[in-house]
């Protein structure tokens, strides 16, 4: 699945499971990609909401409400704090099954600025008292995640980027997204990382390996339900690990090891996102402000083994 | 797609409307007397809901989630216990009422949607009455708003969206008693012209006293046959039934002593005796 985005990696199995499912319905706000063939095959099972994300999600819960098992898909910053109030009152509370596919997450609309920056969405959909939470690495894993979610069966949202991002994952190895997968083993240090700073992290132990530091990297896709067990059997083996997610600190993938760990001896660096105010610059270049590309990754792991 | 009620019959459903209504009525003010809750509200939106449950929705008395069910979301969560005060009426619900909610949750008999939190029941209602033709189903949705509540820019979203789409299906009652929490709607935040805006908005537009049982159920049997969405300004009384309440903001939420409760009762059931005879 290299060579293409997580949006076109997406819209065919959208498509398919309104195909196969009777009762699947999509919902857009003013815009298409993710729904393309759907338009294309079945426009009786797309409901064209328009720039209106509090409307769009009240909508998706009146829909479920009546039967119907909706896929929404929007622009993330304004899918998840615009329509906040609607998915913790509409949806999240009465359990509804719906899938919330929030498009650009994280820093990936780059240089359009903080308006469309969404490094709250994990937070805020962790506050939440019903909401699973995926941030895919890749469109590879993308893909393995909604296999995962569609059919909707409760409130779950995807966090997708807006570009192209470095593959990670082939097909023998995207697994299954809710577990943890290491895709290189190491003996000095564990980095774990969820969505794009996964291929980060994979970039990382490569210049490690360069001055002789061995890592291992592990991608963490399933924010919620947390693999806790299997963070914590992971601990066992590395009490030296380093998260890297591209979110703030709340509700994010170093605040779900600390806990998964907290009865292991384990030294944790948790590399996240600060409230500083982004320069103007393209997704790669704003990592590298926060401190969460490559460099900053294998500087937190040479951290590690000096104070370890 | 008009309600069961034929001409011969309509003076009696209308008197048996007000009766129902009263007894919901003295229900709310007994709940008043015993917990401080929305009683203003309360009272201002039970004649619309009584017309709309007795003479108007298709449902089933035994089976409040029978699946052939006309929608009713009570958008103005905070006029709950005049929903929960109709659903006893109706059996629907015990009649303590006692330990249910201020404002209407989820899994409570009778209870569509959540609501509470402003501004969400017409968004609801839009995707209910979507999903509803979508299937092939020929059922109903209403929604019962404030008028308060129409501060709120998500209504408007979906007043928007239930045009362009049009949803027959889809009826809005505004409870129009023209006061929120601080005071009058017109000087909160003016909503006038509020009819002139539905219309621009692409809906078909009645005003009635929405406190006249017959008034209300043919204006809003009518915009059920029209084209697209209908809007019902139903004019009310904050506080409705009872004097000392009527029209007073220091209403929308209170505590009734026991004194304070026998009179408002003496009223009301003089008020319907008066009625009836």
């Amino acid at each position: 699945m290299s060579g293409t985005t997580m949006r076109a990696a997406c819209a065919p199995l959208i498509e398919e499971s309104v195909r196969r499912c009777a009762d699947v319905m999509t919902l857009g706000a003013d815009g298409h990609a993710l729904f393309a063939p759907v338009l294309r095959t079945r426009p009786d099972r797309f409901v064209e909401v328009g720039i209106a994300e509090a409307n769009l999600v009240g909508i998706a819960a009146g829909l479920a409400r009546t039967g119907w098992r909706p896929v929404v898909g929007a622009m993330a910053p304004f899918l998840v704090r615009r329509a906040y109030e609607q998915l913790r009152v509409d949806v999240s509370i009465p359990r509804l099954p719906v899938v919330l596919l929030g498009v650009g997450g994280g820093l990936s609309y780059g240089a359009l600025g903080p308006t469309h920056h969404t490094v709250d969405d994990v937070a805020l959909m962790s506050a939440l008292p019903s909401m699973d939470i995926y941030c895919p690495a890749d469109a590879a894993d993308a893909a393995a995640v909604l296999r995962h979610c569609l059919p909707p069966a409760a409130p779950t949202y995807v966090r997708l980027t807006a570009r192209q991002d470095p593959q990670v994952f082939s097909a023998d190895t995207v697994g299954d997204p809710r577990e943890v997968r290491l895709l290189r083993d190491g003996r000095d240090v564990l980095v774990l990382a969820t969505g794009r700073c996964a291929a980060e992290a994979l970039a990382a132990a490569d210049e490690c390996a360069d001055r002789g530091v061995d890592v291992a990297v592990g991608v963490v896709t399933c924010l919620r339900p947390f693999p806790d067990a299997q963070v914590a059997a992971l601990a066992q083996r590395w009490p030296l690990i380093v998260t890297a997610a591209e979110a703030l600190r709340f509700g994010g993938l170093g605040a779900r090891v600390a806990a998964a760990v907290a009865d292991h001896p384990v030294r944790l660096v948790q590399l996240a996102v600060d409230h500083r105010h982004p320069p103007v610059a393209a997704h790669e270049e704003l990592l590298g402000f926060y401190g969460l590309d490559r460099t900053a990754i294998a500087a937190a792991v040479a951290t590690l083994l000096v104070e370890g | 797609m008009s309600p069961a009620v034929d001409n011969e019959s309509a003076d009696h459903v209308d008197a048996d409307v007000a009766s129902f209504a009263a007894s919901a009525r003295a229900r709310v003010l007994r709940l008043a007397a015993r917990k401080p809750l929305h009683v203003g509200s309360a009272l201002s939106v039970i004649d619309l809901l009584a017309v709309l449950y007795t003479t108007v929705l298709r449902r089933r008395p035994d089976d409040p989630w029978w699946s052939g069910r006309d929608r009713l979301v009570l958008s103005k969560g905070h006029g709950a216990y005049g929903l929960y005060a109709v659903l006893a009426e109706l059996g629907v619900l015990d009649d303590c009422l006692d330990g249910l909610p201020g404002h209407p949750s989820d899994g409570i008999p009778g209870v569509e949607a959540a609501t509470g939190a402003l501004g969400h029941g017409l968004s609801i209602g839009c995707g209910m009455a979507l999903g509803l033709r979508r299937a092939g189903r020929d059922q109903r949705v209403f929604v019962v708003t404030g008028d308060g509540e129409l501060d709120e820019g998500s209504n408007w979203e979906a007043a928007q969206f239930a045009a362009h789409h049009q949803l027959d299906n889809l009826v809005a009652v505004v409870d129009r008693n023209g006061l929120q929490q601080e005071g009058r709607t017109e000087q909160v935040l003016g909503l006038e012209p509020l009819a002139d805006k539905w219309r621009a908005f692409g809906w078909a537009v009645s005003v009635v006293n929405g406190h006249d049982p017959a008034a209300v159920r043919t204006a809003v049997t009518g915009l059920i046959d029209r084209r697209g969405p209908g809007v019902l300004i139903a004019d009310t009384v904050k506080g409705k039934g009872v004097s000392f309440m009527e029209g007073q903001p220091s209403w929308h939420m209170g505590q009734l002593t026991e004194e304070q409760l026998d009179a408002a009762l003496a009223e009301l059931f003089a008020g319907q005796e008066a009625s009836l005879s």
